[in-house]
């Protein structure tokens, strides 16, 4: 569905999107990144927006960019607040209709279906300045949908969201991906998550890791982590580690303090845990490495920016340095 | 069809957002700005002759107030929808940038002409001339080829430097309507301004006793080749303007 082969997008000399390939089949696809990691430029390129400096970028099987076949089966919900003033939602939703080509009586119907999807029936008729965050956030998926695409784009939907309206918007957005297809770019990877969408993750214009949250998760299963506590016998504590088979290193830090090397920080910390409790050791602190797709992504960061490999590095020193 | 369809929706659109009070307000006032203008020459003069009349006419309504009001109007075309975030919703439709860029020009073409032609009745009021229906009807079709010429020659840099496009089509206005049109040269042949002077010459009839010198600042040739000329232009401005718009892109942080 959306095919993206060596793709490069310049901006001048700044670089948005680098060297990017990726596939992505229909169904529901999370676009992960933090802030100016590429999400917006590469989202700008599958919508038509933007055009590749170098390499190629097919949705649909077709290049997007000016070409009204694959723009009429793409909705966009852009990240941007809509600062439209006087229009209502179904004015806006209406105009975006029409402006794809259909009439009006059409427009008007397909806008009145879409707000109603979204919630929005009952302030349709307000002008977007009177509307709420939320609202105002509705209204641009109501307008997004509303020619019934086959692919809906969104760009940091749940930005400046409350609660409340975060999780109506993420049962709305899951209600899509269930019979069409989804492209969501976010750094607030819980509503990723709960989207049971694939993962791309993007870092620097790269992708640096793709598939479903199992498959990521797998792929940090393969990674060093850390367990870290403070106890009154972090000796005895670093015994248990050792037999419990979890631990690739040791390293001890002041009088109570313990860092664990492992590739499965969550059961050995149960392990601790238990074996604390069970022998009466006074355990102050003990934190194992975030195992959630939050955690995953902060590891993936790290790796980018080089904090893992270098971690990595004295992880592999460390068992040596135990040994002796 | 579809291409008509998205033109007409955002020159509906546009029309819509021109329609808020405070345009309104500022569109009277600028309606009523020639009429007060020739009051107050005819006032000074204790009368007016005719014919200093109807150049005053000229300058003020198909010259000032339209260059004025396209100026408001079609300069933002696209700076307006960045500002207001719009930009991203309206070029992921299909046909959007064109339907952008015409309906556009069509909505400020209709505003703006609307707006000439009520200060056209109430200037022609003011100024008390003879034959004041002949003059409406000559002046309204400069109005509209002053219109359409111009929007077009704005369409241009506002879409190829559109957070400077006041400026750049102020400077275009100067240079290409004002000095180039004014070169006794093939290259004010390119300039509405010349094919609206040439025509009023001609309407009003004083070609024949119209001085040597003066002669070089008008055309020769008759009022139809001068309204073709005009509608050729917009057509070559405006395509111009369109082809541009179609490859244009802009890096995330200059939008919104």
């Amino acid at each position: 569905m959306i095919s993206l082969h060596r793709a490069t997008k310049l901006y001048g000399t700044v670089i948005g999107v680098n060297d990017l390939t990726v596939d992505l089949g229909p169904g529901a696809h999370g676009l992960l990144g933090p802030n100016g990691a590429g999400k917006t430029t590469l989202l700008g390129l599958v919508t038509g927006q933007l055009r590749p400096s170098m390499g190629r970028v097919t949705v649909f099987g077709e290049r997007p960019f000016g070409n009204p076949r694959v723009l009429g089966r793409i909705g966009y919900c852009p990240a941007a607040d809509l600062l439209e003033q006087q229009a209502t939602p179904r004015e806006w939703a209406t105009y975006l209709v029409r402006l794809g080509g259909a009439d009006s009586g059409t427009a008007v119907r397909a806008a009145d279906r879409a707000l109603e999807r979204v919630g929005l029936g009952e302030a349709a008729h307000r002008p977007l300045k009177t509307l709420s965050k939320g609202m105002r956030q509705r209204a641009k998926l109501a307008a997004a949908i509303a020619h019934d695409p086959d692919l809906l784009v969104l760009d940091e939907p749940f930005i400046g969201l409350d609660p409340v309206a975060r999780h109506d918007l993420v049962e709305l957005v899951r209600e899509w991906s269930r019979s069409r297809s989804l492209l969501v770019a976010s750094h607030l990877l819980h509503e990723i998550e709960a989207l049971d969408a694939g993962l791309a993750v993007i870092l620097g214009g790269r992708l640096v890791a793709s598939g479903t949250v199992e498959e990521i998760r797998g792929l940090i299963d393969t990674l060093p982590s850390e367990v870290r506590l403070a106890a009154n016998r972090p000796r005895r504590l670093a015994e248990i580690a050792c037999s419990s088979g979890l631990a690739d290193s040791l390293r001890f830090e002041g009088d109570d303090g313990l860092v664990i090397g492992t590739r499965q920080p969550r059961p050995l910390a149960i392990a601790l845990a238990a074996a604390a409790a069970r022998e009466g050791i006074a355990l102050a602190t003990l934190h194992a490495a975030d195992r959630s797709l939050e955690g995953v992504f902060d590891r993936l960061v790290q790796l980018h920016r080089g904090i893992g490999s270098a971690r990595l590095e004295r992880a592999k020193r460390l068992p040596a340095e135990a040994d002796r | 069809m579809n291409a008509v369809r998205g033109i007409l929706a955002v020159a509906g659109f546009q029309l819509r957002r021109m329609l808020s009070p405070q345009r309104l307000v500022v569109a009277v006032a600028g309606a009523a700005f020639p009429a007060a203008v020739m009051l107050a020459a005819r006032r000074i003069a204790g009368g007016l002759d005719r014919d200093f009349g109807v150049v005053l006419l000229y300058a003020l309504v198909p010259e000032a107030l339209c260059l004025l009001g396209l100026l408001v109007t079609m300069c933002p075309v696209v700076a307006d929808e960045l500002e207001r975030g719009t930009w991203q919703h309206v070029v992921v439709r299909p046909g959007g940038r064109r339907s952008l860029l015409v309906g556009t020009f069509l909505a400020a073409v209709g505003w703006t002409a609307g707006v000439a032609l009520l200060s056209l009745a109430l200037t022609l009021f003011a100024a008390g001339l003879d034959d004041s229906p002949r003059l409406a009807g000559m002046f309204a079709v400069l109005v509209l080829l002053s219109c359409l010429g111009r929007a077009a020659l704005f369409a241009l840099p506002a879409v190829i430097v559109p957070k400077r496009a006041l400026v750049a089509s102020v400077g275009a206005a100067i240079v290409v309507e004002y000095l180039a049109g004014f070169l006794p040269a093939v290259v004010n042949q390119v300039t509405v301004s010349l094919r609206l002077r040439s025509l009023l010459v001609e309407w009003m009839g004083w070609r024949r006793n119209l001085p040597e010198s003066l002669r070089l600042f008008v055309d020769d040739q008759p009022p139809v080749v001068q309204v073709a000329a005009v509608l050729v232009l917009t057509a070559v401005l405006l395509t111009a303007a369109s082809l541009i718009l179609a490859f244009r892109q802009f890096p995330p942080a200059e939008e919104a």
